[in-house]
């Protein structure tokens, strides 16, 4: 259900703090639309380590490479967008690489704020408009952006906010209020924030829905819980372990695992839960979006399987 | 060697706490000035979180922009101090104290390139808390300062970001790109090369004339000020470098954070800055070294109850195992790496942080204060105090 409303769209942008696993939300994501027979296109932003790893593939770089048939990956970097967009605008090379290879020009890039960020929201809305050549139609049928994870994500995205009031003519405040007009059109882009069942993190993910809606006049449309330790054992289980536990027994569970050990693990695991409910409770009464909870996955690394696994479970939510 | 490390650290003037996005940085960065103030320091724990992050690991709803001392009770000897760094407040007050002339002063601060986005630039927030940094290290009222860095991805951006303002605001440079704004406030394309012209057509064509000329008056009346940035910049660097500062490391077992962790230490060390030690948050406690005993004969468990312990406990050992390779890494270095196992609840109040403390630095049973209630006034009292500057 909640992935036919983001389908819907042709837009979804993930924001989240860092370390929630944002990017494997997107790449699970994409892989959901895709599994349905949507050509998808994953967005990264300047990822050390981008999300094409779990997908088997090399890395992705500045063009779309597709990483299975019809699901495409692209890992922009934020300078490499901004050269590209000189190189654009200049059109004659000789003089684009004249001013690629000045210093002022690095100078003024590097920290120039929000150009960088704005010129590559720009990229990503013109990725999102590409069609094919000769049918017209649209060359992806969802763009899926993992948004930095910087300070907090809506900085990121309030960059074409501040540059249509700073720069209030030209076409960077023209192309300012293009994209800021791409992200405010709820028929064509879908906000979403990823959290996991940790109180900063889910501190943040209110935090930010709260400021999209009065900084940015964007709703987000779902929040993706990642990581939730699901349940493991029936009611009467769990009475058990606390019970045995409070006993002290002893015995085995099976060779080489002391009941002990299997005892502690499942202490673990029934706090891990509690929490997981505790902020499942405080996002749904925190935020009127639909909850989507995906589970912890136990595996050594992520790949392929692990994040099919993940795809079903968006699939059925 | 692990305890030599950290406790060195913390007798130190300045401690910056670094590693990348997501790995529990604030929350270090306050349980290490938690654990100091316990041994006697006047700890200030300084973040620069738009999020308010600190203030929730620290249990309290809202922190300002002002120290703000924490009710520690009786069980620290010393004080701790918390706040959060406002990038542009901090900007301004610079522009206040260094701006030569009332007028400069105004030129800059009505200036609408400076209102709308001085304190967006790339790297202020980072330049911003090396400032607040030379500040605070010359407070009296602080024995130690402890530095959370900004949450970036990389985590070394803390360390080069400062150098990416100041080269925007280098004039120098940048004089010559918009010297016609200089001169006549109008486009003339009148510039010293032509690289130059076509720049400045570029900036024209992309940015607009307003916004330049905007820029260049700005420019025009920063000029002044840059040459004290710049040798406060300088000076930062040089008390970063000195025996009075300490770097610690924050990573998580996953590895990215790992490898960003270990890059960190390398810079570092090439930067001539001095290292401490490694932090390693949540790691995993594996359940068999957890038990007690053997186990002795088989326990009388429903299968279906046997196959869901057997369950928990493999998913955990496999986390755990999966946490000690990744750690393996770390140790290879020969640093110091402090463990925090994973808690059963996250750390939101001064409670949780005491006990993240305690596993940075076990009290030693010697110690005055620490996890333990004894009389204030007294202990205060025979507290050694530091010089006051």
């Amino acid at each position: 259900m909640i992935l036919d409303r983001l389908l819907a769209r042709r837009l979804v942008v993930l924001s989240g703090k860092g370390g929630v696993g944002k990017s494997v939300v997107g790449a699970a994501l994409a892989l959901a639309a895709h599994a349905r027979g949507k050509r998808v296109l994953l967005v990264e932003i300047d990822a050390p380590q981008p999300a094409s790893r779990y997908l088997g593939v090399p890395p992705s770089g500045q063009r779309e490479a597709e990483a299975l048939p019809g699901l495409f990956t692209v890992n922009l970097g934020l300078a490499a967008t901004m050269d590209e967009y000189v190189r654009h605008v200049v059109k004659v090379d000789l003089i684009a690489r004249r001013i690629l290879e000045s210093p002022v020009y690095h100078r003024f890039v590097a920290a120039a704020p929000g150009l960088k960020e704005l010129t590559t929201l720009g990229k990503i809305m013109v990725l999102e408009e590409a069609r094919e050549r000769w049918s017209r139609r649209p060359r992806y049928d969802l763009v899926v952006v993992d948004a930095p994870a910087t300070g907090h994500g809506l900085a990121f995205l309030k960059v074409p906010l501040a540059a249509s009031e700073a720069v209030p003519v030209g076409p960077v405040g023209a192309n300012a209020r293009r994209v800021l007009a791409m992200l405010r059109d709820r028929a064509r882009t879908a906000l979403c924030v990823v959290a996991i069942p940790e109180e900063m993190a889910v501190v943040e993910a209110l935090e930010f829905a709260r400021m999209a809606q009065d900084e940015l006049g964007v709703r987000p449309e779902a929040v993706f819980l990642n990581a939730c330790h699901e349940r493991r054992f029936r009611e009467a289980e769990e009475a058990e372990v606390l019970r045995l536990s409070a006993a002290g027994a002893q015995g085995t569970v099976a060779p080489g695992v002391p009941l002990s050990a299997a005892l502690f693990a499942a202490r673990r695991h029934l706090r891990r839960r509690k929490l997981t409910r505790f902020y499942q409770d405080r996002l749904r009464r925190g935020l009127e979006v639909p909850l989507v909870s995906l589970p912890f996955l136990f595996t050594d690394a992520l790949d392929l399987g692990a994040l099919r696994i993940l795809a079903e479970r968006l699939e059925a939510a | 060697m692990r305890e030599e490390a950290l406790a060195g650290a913390l007798q130190r003037r300045i401690l910056v706490v670094g590693g990348a996005g997501g790995v529990g940085k604030t929350t270090t960065a306050a349980a290490l000035g938690l654990r100091a103030a316990q041994l006697g320091r006047r700890v200030l724990v300084c973040t620069i979180d738009p999020s308010r992050r600190l203030a929730t690991s620290l249990g309290l709803k809202t922190l300002g922009d002002q120290p703000r001392r924490l009710p520690l009770g009786h069980e620290a000897l010393g004080e701790m101090w918390a706040m959060t760094l406002d990038t542009k407040r901090t900007f301004d007050a610079l522009v206040q104290r260094y701006a030569g002339t009332e007028e400069a002063r105004r030129r800059i601060l009505d200036n609408r390139f400076y209102k709308g986005v001085s304190s967006a630039l790339a790297g202020s927030h980072e330049y911003m808390a090396m400032e607040k940094l030379l500040e605070l290290s010359a407070d009296a009222r602080f024995d130690l300062v402890v530095l959370d860095t900004p949450p970036t991805r990389h985590a070394l951006d803390f360390l080069e970001a400062p150098g990416r303002m100041m080269g925007f605001l280098d004039t120098s440079v940048l004089r010559w790109f918009l010297r016609p704004y200089f001169v006549a406030g109008r486009l003339t394309l009148k510039v010293a090369t032509r690289t130059g012209a076509m720049a400045l057509a570029l900036a024209d064509r992309v940015l607009g004339l307003q916004f330049l000329q905007d820029l260049s008056e700005f420019f025009l009346a920063f000029d002044s000020m840059y040459d004290g940035f710049k040798q406060r910049a300088a000076q930062v660097h040089a008390l970063l470098r000195g025996a009075d500062a300490a770097f610690v490391v924050v990573a998580a077992p996953a590895s990215h954070a790992l490898t960003e962790a270990l890059f960190f230490r390398r810079r570092l060390g090439e930067a001539g800055m001095p290292f401490a030690a490694f932090v390693v948050n949540r790691v995993h406690p594996d359940p068999l070294k957890a038990a007690r005993g053997e186990g002795g004969p088989a326990a009388d468990l429903s299968p279906a109850f046997r196959e869901a312990l057997l369950r928990v406990c493999e998913e955990q050992r496999r986390l755990a195992e999966a946490d000690r390779r990744a750690l393996a890494a770390l140790l290879e270095t020969g640093e110091a790496v402090a463990v925090v196992p994973e808690r059963e609840s996250d750390v939101h109040d001064l409670r949780g942080l005491r006990e993240v403390a305690e596993a940075l630095l076990p009290p030693r049973p010697a110690e005055a204060g620490a996890g333990r209630r004894r009389g204030g006034a007294r202990a205060r009292a025979a507290r050694p105090r530091r010089p006051r500057a």
